[in-house]
């Protein structure tokens, strides 16, 4: 198939048939009620693959062709769109009852996103002929930091997380810290002309996949945790009250500390 | 190869370093007397203790101990004291934890939360954490900066009474919301068999 070589096959099977069980656990279990754009997800990346089976099986087109080129990132760009929105829907359902801390975390992350856009722009003018790689790369990149910034304030105010929406974040991330080291690894052994090259690419980002979808098919064996209603603190007054006075008190409390930084040595 | 390559490669180990890092289960990390409400000692800071360390660090007794010639006595004292002083000081840390985290829990229970006030907490904790750290190696090498640890007692002290009536008014909203609710579900039926 297209010179593929058939360990590469086997791996690509392997992952489509993993895709096919979380699709097959997610209707199984009535998940995809609670988490469409995850299943609109999964059922892309299988329609992907079956797109570009089709496409080498059938149409033949040559290799590295722009008909190859587009339907290939063309299908990619798609399914990078839908991964976006179902990681917010997970985020959403982990953050919902905790309005506050949401409404600060989306504000963080538009700044993160924003920094690391930047950064993703100096790469990529530098970089004009790998485009597409780097754009894929950056796009990772942010949805990573992303994604362990919104953990990082999980684990920060302690917010319970259901085990299955954890590894369901995980997924994604680990899947898009992979995809950035394997982009930079394969611009390194490219600029050397190494032959295994494309095939190296293919088994390790096929087999980061798979072991997502295994990761996720173990997450989504149970169905998800029902939502109960959690109770804010009645009125906003309760936080404004404290807090000012909390940092008010810590403010003090580190002068003093700085304070004794600076006390000269006295012996006894 | 490029050092914008050699950057993502660092930043992509770093995301999966962090990422393992975050996912580790916070229950395991947290030891036994870090749990806030099993905290039996909860109105009882180790700040009340203050008089007895400052009076266990004082000059005056290794100076009284020094003129009577006896300076074996005198080092073991004065090392024993300091050790007491540095046990004290780590108490002292553990209560601002407990009332950090509290302060924590209150604004994820807040249908507000303000940004500058949590990164300011942010900030300061860390600083806290880093001045601890420098004013416990002071201790350890025999300076006692007496003045300052005992104001830095008074600040946790009267921090703690803050948040303990911030816990207590926590409290009765929960109480209150717990009680709406019942009495919501009880008129929906839901409650009776």
């Amino acid at each position: 198939m297209n010179g593929m070589p058939l360990y590469v096959q086997g791996l690509w099977a392997c992952s489509v048939l993993a895709q096919l069980a979380v699709l097959a656990l997610l209707v199984l279990k009535g998940n995809f009620r609670k988490l469409p754009f995850f299943a609109t997800y999964v059922c892309l990346n299988i329609c992907q693959a079956a797109l570009i089976y089709v496409m080498i099986a059938y149409w033949h087109p040559a290799k590295g062709s722009s008909t190859e080129q587009i339907v290939s990132w063309v299908s990619e760009a798609a399914t990078l769109v839908v991964q976006a929105l179902a990681t917010t829907e997970v985020l959403r359902l982990v953050l919902k009852p905790y309005r506050g801390v949401w409404g600060l975390t989306w504000r963080v992350l538009l700044g993160i996103s924003t920094v690391v856009v930047f950064f993703v722009f100096l790469d990529a003018v530098q970089n004009v002929d790998w485009a597409i790689v780097v754009a894929e790369r950056g796009y990772h990149l942010i949805f990573a930091t992303a994604v362990i910034a919104c953990l990082l304030f999980i684990r920060y105010y302690a917010v319970v997380v259901a085990r299955a929406y954890k590894w369901l974040l995980a997924g994604f991330c680990f899947y898009s810290c992979t995809i950035i080291l394997i982009n930079t690894v394969v611009q390194v052994i490219w600029y050397r002309n190494n032959p295994y090259t494309e095939h190296l690419w293919q088994v390790v980002t096929l087999l980061s996949f798979t072991v997502v979808q295994v990761v996720w098919a173990a997450a989504l064996w149970k169905a998800l945790p029902v939502d109960l209603p959690r109770h804010n603190i009645d009125s906003d007054s309760l936080y404004l009250s404290v807090s000012p006075i909390i940092n008010q008190q810590l403010r003090r409390l580190n002068e003093k500390l700085m304070r004794l930084w600076k006390l000269e040595a006295r012996p006894h | 190869m490029s050092s914008v390559l050699l950057v993502m490669g660092f930043v992509g180990v770093l995301l999966l370093v962090v990422l393992v890092w975050v996912l580790r289960d916070p229950r395991k990390l947290n030891k036994p007397d870090d749990d806030l409400a099993s905290n039996e000692e909860w109105g009882q800071r180790h700040v009340a203790y203050f008089p007895q360390v400052r009076q266990a660090i004082d000059r005056k007794d290794f100076e009284f101990l020094a003129l009577r010639g006896l300076p074996k006595l005198t080092k073991r004292v004065r090392k024993e004291r300091r050790r007491i002083a540095l046990a004290y000081l780590a108490c002292i840390r553990a209560d601002f934890l407990k009332l950090w985290r509290l302060a924590r829990v209150i604004a994820a229970m807040s249908p507000q939360v303000g940004a500058a006030e949590e990164f300011a907490r942010l900030r300061m904790g860390l600083a806290f954490s880093l001045r601890y750290e420098i004013i416990r190696i002071k201790f350890f090498f025999g300076i006692a900066p007496l003045p300052e640890l005992g104001s830095l007692s008074e600040v946790v002290s009267r921090l703690s009474i803050r948040l303990e009536t911030a816990m207590k008014n926590l409290g009765e909203s929960a109480a209150l919301a717990s009680k709406l609710t019942s009495t919501l579900h009880d008129g929906r039926g839901l409650d009776t068999p």
